[in-house]
């Protein structure tokens, strides 16, 4: 007999729940449309920077983040903020892969269209709560100790002009070594005649005292 | 994290942190540092000096504590969470205070 009992049927999802999962398609879309916008802003700073610092970025007072910034903008260094979700794609799709492992926990990027390192390291020194971790210069990912060699480096023209200076040397000395034996020659041939001249002028001095002296005899 | 785990870092003389960022280790010790470097932790002793160390050797992430009595701690981070090192960290200034004080209560 329980055969014919009656079993109700389940009662069918409220229309609650399938709006609920169109509001939440909606905010990821919002939220794609955000990380597109932030995604596409740290690919124009990868692209029209020549120097991108990566740093650790520890909890600071206000005021010295305000300082700090101030001294770097005076080098024309801007402090970008940047959240490790939206700049990880980014770099896994550039060619700065390697620059992946740095972007864990807090992180500010010290960007520049010049490439004032010991500016930078200079400021840096002072605020013990940022830390530099490497930085990208002109294509090449450098590390912190990089950096620091990068910056003790002479400025572009001045090696130019250091390069110039010892190309330039050989050259120079060039014209007086192909004189050099025709000029010796020279120095010899003229202490020879000199030597001759003072020897025939001795002994014309004796000559001519002898004929006076044999005039004087006879 | 940080406000969770109180580390009060009185006895504590002076911590360096070193690590190597291109390494992939590395993500315990930096949350640690960044953690040592809050506010309310630094509040329990200014005198304290933080510094982190950056190099790129290859080495393994490293914490040292010099503590004011001349003890030292050495924390190994590439298998630790950070959550371990505060409090182990945390357990060890505890101590310490609470020996600091029962001396400070002998000796009035």
């Amino acid at each position: 007999m329980a055969v014919t009992e009656y079993i109700a049927p389940r009662p069918a999802v409220p229309e609650r729940c399938l709006p609920a999962k169109r509001k939440a398609e909606e905010e990821e879309e919002e939220e794609y449309g955000y990380a597109r916008l932030l995604r596409r802003q740290v690919e124009e700073v990868f692209r029209n920077n020549r120097m991108v610092a990566v740093c650790q970025y520890n909890s600071m007072p206000g005021e010295d983040m305000v300082l700090m910034r101030y001294y770097l903008r005076k080098h024309n260094i801007e402090v970008k903020f940047v959240l490790n979700e939206i700049i990880r794609p980014v770099l896994s799709q550039s060619r700065y892969k390697n620059l992946l492992p740095l972007f864990v926990s807090r992180n500010i990027l010290l960007v520049s269209p010049e490439t004032k390192a010991k500016e930078m390291l200079r400021v840096l020194k002072g605020v013990p709560q940022v830390n530099l971790l490497g930085a990208l210069v002109d294509d090449t990912i450098l590390s912190r100790q990089g950096v620091e060699n990068f910056a003790k480096l002479p400025s572009l023209e001045a090696s130019q002009g250091q390069t110039l200076g010892t190309l330039a040397l050989l050259p120079s000395q060039t014209c007086s070594m192909l004189q050099h034996g025709a000029a010796h020659l020279t120095a010899l041939l003229d202490g020879h005649i000199h030597q001759l001249q003072a020897g025939a002028g001795k002994t014309e001095s004796p000559a001519g005292t002898e004929p006076a002296q044999s005039s004087g005899t006879q | 994290m940080a406000s969770r785990i109180r580390v009060v870092l009185r006895p504590v003389k002076s911590i360096v942190v070193r690590f190597c960022p291109f390494e992939s280790n590395v993500e315990s010790t930096r949350t640690f540092l960044q953690c040592i470097n809050h506010k309310r932790i630094q509040a329990t002793n200014r005198n304290c000096e933080v510094s982190a160390d950056v190099r790129h050797d290859g080495s393994e992430p490293l914490v040292d504590v010099m503590f004011a009595d001349g003890e030292r701690l050495i924390m190994k981070g590439a298998n630790l969470t950070t959550a371990e090192m505060l409090t182990a960290l945390g357990s060890r200034c505890n101590a310490k205070e609470l020996k600091a004080e029962q001396k400070s209560k002998k000796n009035p």
